[in-house]
């Protein structure tokens, strides 16, 4: 591996002079302030005044029962919350709140450790946030998902809720380099929008990259700021706030796009209807991955922003075929030409190949976890881990030098083989209530091929067959036997007793092939739970209607009863 | 008007797949080529001894066991393609030519192969990679995929003969077939047409679900008709209208709309003229293959070419056929459940009124479109609203 490494990001990024538009920002300020004196009028304070009595009551009723329960326990099962935690953890949850009612109390050394995370977590924000506060802060004023942005912590909350030692550290970790990037790259929509910063010197180092577009291209342009222009404003932000997309969605329906699109590519539309994208970039890469709704997104996108340039990033579907790649090479030697003609920078290989040198060795430690996670003691699982494997296959692509401390840090705790307890979202909702161990995610079983970092015609080559099987992309695309016959592969090596079928309603690619893997799983003898969801809109399939058709498998098929009985049946339709 | 002679003819052709004339080719040793999208070049599916016929599945009833397979959010003409396979209403086909250009044609292909519902022994599905914009090196992608997985595999599988000489006379019979459709379509613009759309779209349909060879004279005989045709004394139509978008292969949908008063007196849609019906004009000096599937993708108006060309291209192409047929208005209609068409649909919709100032009616629709009182009632309403405007466009004139 070369010595090269670069800082990262490039410091000059940072640096890069705004040219705010002041009497905007005070016509935008007031436009906001209009809005808030509206809301303030419109306010009924009666029902605020009685919301908050019932708020005050039922603070009052949990602290009372809490109590209670700890008055009833006896003075061992007393030492094990202090020691170990808390254990029923339907509680944190209120119907109508969107946050939980209180942190958990997670024993005394992973509360110390919980909280150092948290602050440690609130400064890298607010350090960053730091380098130019002004458009930072601004963007709240700009667009709402910006708001949801300031739940980041609640969202880190929930991916580690029922960490203990171990499992919490390493979930940490992979949450602070997201978190890490995700600020870094806030900070520079917000500097580069000609709507707020309007560094027109930030804009013209900026490439702006489509929906789940592969940031890998990006680390042959060291000079370059790639920044995957959907993924903060809509994607990663309903992670956040299941609730912040539906603006999006009912605009562009209400604009005449039918309900059963995928809602990725139609948040993004509605995004652009209701103009909640930033402004700025030199470029353009749109794509046509990973699906049919991604491919007519661009259209919406290049119709708002018509003085954009934007080159077509189109790989084969049929991937497999070797006489689809000199297509796809073309592809990518065109789309660098393109990005070098738009900004001036020219393509490093040595950058290229330091990055991907390091990329290579990431997938190393990645191929560690499963190996571990295929033994009967897995390590690492969960919704951090899952996330954190999209993000860096994705995104990250081996650019950034600090993600290896991450992966070094993470592997060392995970081989120390600490029994595992796990809990936060979905998956670790399945472990906590059922004690289903979600052992891996099938959209993180991506490319693991050592990608080449000697010879650029062959570097080329990889890259393309890299991006050709992009998260969502690889299963998806290119024949069935990709994900059917697939997913039989991989029962053979994980060897799980249930195959969790998270049916997303509105993707045609994997919504054309159920009957398949039915008929099929019967063939093999593997339980599936099918259990739809919208990524997201939760008002098609909420979170509650996802938990009860697992609640009803485990129920009557297996005829078992939940570990924690507090977790089957909670509200949590506006929690965050 | 009196009836067409073959009108009934036509009719019965296409009310089942495997038609009379399809018997009569098979019977004579010829192939059969079946295929669904405009991707595929058809008129490489009429070299030698193939012969292309169209995909439909005409009186679809229930399609309950494609979406057990498939779901029920998936566009309706892949499951009503795919209920009819696993009927065994594609048992007739030789080859089953499909493209990988939208999920719900590429599984519907899939599960036909996997489900095996065609058992004769030399049967073969295969599947074209084909790009998503017309550079020079995309077309070179398609020759080659068109190469590789459909003429190698007619030669090797049937010995068909698809040398150039082969492919210049598939071109010479598609070009022929293509004027008779396009004098028939010119014959659209006149005020007083002697052609209905339905009869349009029926010609039309016989021609892609048919051999050439055969349905030609028959074809060339209407256009006679039709040009003799003794008209009424005055147009029996309230509005004429443009009608373009997803795929259309139900010509009842056409008859659904000329009942509520509009002509169509154009089309941009697959399975109707535009495209399809244009002729592919050759070279002597470039690859042959190169060349037709040059033609397909620069004349094909799919939503998926993702490119700001190919996006203006579609537009503009509506907007002009809008106008040189005398169109009021245009009718932007889209499958259920296709995601091409119902991203493109609304933008382009709300284009061809704002920009283009067309009086536009969009709607989203079944496969089976033609008991539906809901679309009725909004092409009867669209039809009233382009009459109202054309009373108050000629008051303004006149004041």
């Amino acid at each position: 591996m070369s010595n090269n490494t670069p800082k990262y990001p490039n410091p000059k990024f940072f640096k890069a002079k705004d040219q705010m538009v002041w009497a905007d920002q005070k016509k935008n300020l007031k436009e906001v302030g209009s809005i808030a004196l509206d809301m303030f009028k419109h306010t009924d304070w009666n029902d605020v005044k009685e919301a908050r009595i019932a708020d005050a009551e039922a603070f009052k009723e949990r602290l009372t029962q809490e109590c209670k329960d700890v008055l009833a326990m006896s003075w061992a099962e007393r030492k094990d919350l202090v020691l170990n935690g808390e254990k029923h953890l339907g509680k944190l949850y209120r119907n109508g709140q969107m946050a939980m009612v209180r942190r958990e109390w997670r024993g005394i050394e992973s509360t110390a450790i919980d909280f150092y995370e948290w602050a440690r977590l609130w400064g890298m924000m607010l350090t960053t946030f730091g380098n130019d506060l002004i458009p930072a802060m601004n963007q709240l004023f700009h667009y709402r998902w910006m708001v949801s942005y300031f739940n980041a912590h609640a969202f880190a909350d929930k991916l580690i809720l029922g960490l203990r030692g171990n499992a919490l550290k390493m979930h940490h970790e992979l949450i602070f380099a997201i978190f890490r990037f995700v600020t870094e790259n806030l900070l520079f929509l917000a500097k580069g929008d000609t709507k707020n910063g309007n560094s027109v010197e930030l804009s013209k180092q900026t490439v702006l990259l489509d929906e789940m577009t592969m940031g890998q291209i990006m680390a042959g342009f060291p000079d370059l700021l790639g920044i995957p222009y959907q993924l903060l404003p809509v994607f990663l932000v309903s992670e956040v706030d299941q609730l912040v997309c539906e603006p999006y969605i009912d605009a562009v329906e209400a604009y005449g796009l039918p309900s059963d699109t995928c809602p990725v590519p139609t948040s993004e539309c509605g995004a652009v209807v209701l103009d909640a994208l930033p402004h700025l970039g030199a470029c353009f890469i749109s794509s046509s991955m990973p699906c049919d709704g991604s491919v007519m997104a661009s259209e919406y996108t290049s119709r708002r922003f018509k003085d954009l340039p934007t080159f077509h990033l189109t790989f084969p579907v049929r991937y497999e075929d070797e006489s689809v790649m000199n297509q796809a090479v073309l592809e990518v030697k065109n789309c660098i030409k393109f990005i070098e003609e738009r900004t001036g920078a020219k393509w490093s290989w040595e950058s290229y190949f330091t990055c991907m040198d390091r990329f290579n060795q990431e997938t190393d430690y990645e191929l560690q976890k499963w190996e571990v996670n295929q033994t009967d003691t897995p390590q690492l699982i969960g919704p951090a881990y899952e996330l954190f494997r999209k993000w860096n296959y994705e995104m990250d692509g081996g650019i950034d030098p600090r993600v290896m401390k991450t992966f070094e840090k993470v592997n060392t705790l995970m081989m120390q083989a600490v029994p595992a307890h796990y809990y936060a979202n979905f998956s670790n909702w399945l472990a906590n209530c059922w004690g289903i161990n979600v052992l891996v995610e099938m959209e993180g079983l991506n490319f693991t091929k050592h990608l080449n970092t000697s010879d650029p015609e062959e570097a080329l080559r990889d890259m393309a067959r890299l991006y050709e099987r992009m998260v969502m992309r690889r299963h998806t695309n290119g024949g069935y036997q990709h994900v059917v016959d697939e997913l039989w592969r991989q029962v053979d090596i994980w060897r799980p007793e249930i195959v969790i079928m998270y049916q997303h309603v509105s993707c045609k690619n994997m919504s054309t092939l159920q009957g398949l893997f039915d008929d099929q799983a019967r063939e093999h003898g593997v339980r599936l739970i099918w259990i739809e969801h919208d990524l997201m809109d939760p008002r098609t399939v909420s979170r509650k209607d996802m938990r009860a058709r697992v609640n009803n498998y485990m129920y009557t098929v297996m005829q078992e009863e939940p570990i924690d009985p507090s977790l089957v049946e909670f509200d949590d339709e506006t929690t965050m | 008007m009196k009836d067409l002679k073959h009108l009934i003819y036509f009719e019965d052709l296409l009310q089942n797949q495997d038609n009379e004339l399809i018997k009569q080719a098979q019977a004579d040793g010829q192939i059969c080529v079946g295929y669904t999208c405009y991707h595929m070049p058809e008129v490489l599916l009429n070299v030698g001894k193939c012969f292309s016929t169209r995909l439909r599945a005409p009186n679809t009833g229930s399609i309950d066991i494609a979406t057990y397979y498939m779901s029920n959010y998936t566009c309706e003409f892949a499951r009503s393609v795919l209920e009819r396979a696993i009927e065994g209403g594609y048992q007739y086909l030789d080859v089953l030519a499909e493209v990988d250009a939208c999920s719900a044609m590429n599984r519907c292909a899939e599960h036909i192969e996997v489900l095996n519902c065609n058992t004769k022994p030399d049967f073969f599905c295969t599947h074209l990679d084909v790009p998503y914009k017309v550079e020079d090196y995309s077309v070179e992608h398609m020759a080659i995929q068109v190469r590789l997985r459909l003429l190698d595999e007619f030669k090797n599988v049937y010995g068909v003969d698809v040398s150039d000489d082969a492919i210049r006379a598939a071109v010479k019979e598609h070009n022929e077939l293509c004027d008779v459709i396009t004098e028939l379509s010119e014959l659209r613009k006149l005020e007083n047409a002697p052609i209905t759309g339905y009869e349009f779209a029926i010609c039309t349909l016989v021609s892609y679900v048919c051999p050439t060879a055969l349905i030609l004279p028959y074809l060339k005989e209407t256009l006679e008709e039709v040009k003799a045709r003794e008209l009424d004394p005055k147009p029996w139509y309230r509005a004429r209208v443009a009608i373009v978008g997803s795929e259309i292969d139900d010509p009842e949908l056409i008859k659904l709309i000329e009942e509520c008063g509009a002509f169509i007196v154009a089309d941009r849609y697959c399975y109707g003229s535009n495209p399809g019906r244009e002729r592919i004009e050759l070279n002597d000096e470039e690859d042959l293959v190169y060349q037709i599937c040059r033609h397909y993708m620069q004349t094909s108006q799919c939503a998926r070419y993702m490119s700001e060309e190919k996006i203006q291209q579609r537009r503009d192409v509506a907007d002009q056929l809008a106008r040189e047929f005398g169109a009021d208005g245009i009718i932007y209609e889209q499958m259920k459940f296709c995601d091409f068409w119902a991203f493109e649909r609304p933008l382009a919709s709300h284009i061809l009124n704002d920009e283009y100032g067309w009086p536009v009616l969009s709607i989203d629709r079944p496969y089976r479109a033609r008991s539906s009182g809901q679309l009725r009632t909004r092409f009867q309403a669209f039809v009233e609203a382009l009459e109202i405007k054309r009373i108050q466009s000629r008051k303004e004139a006149s004041a």
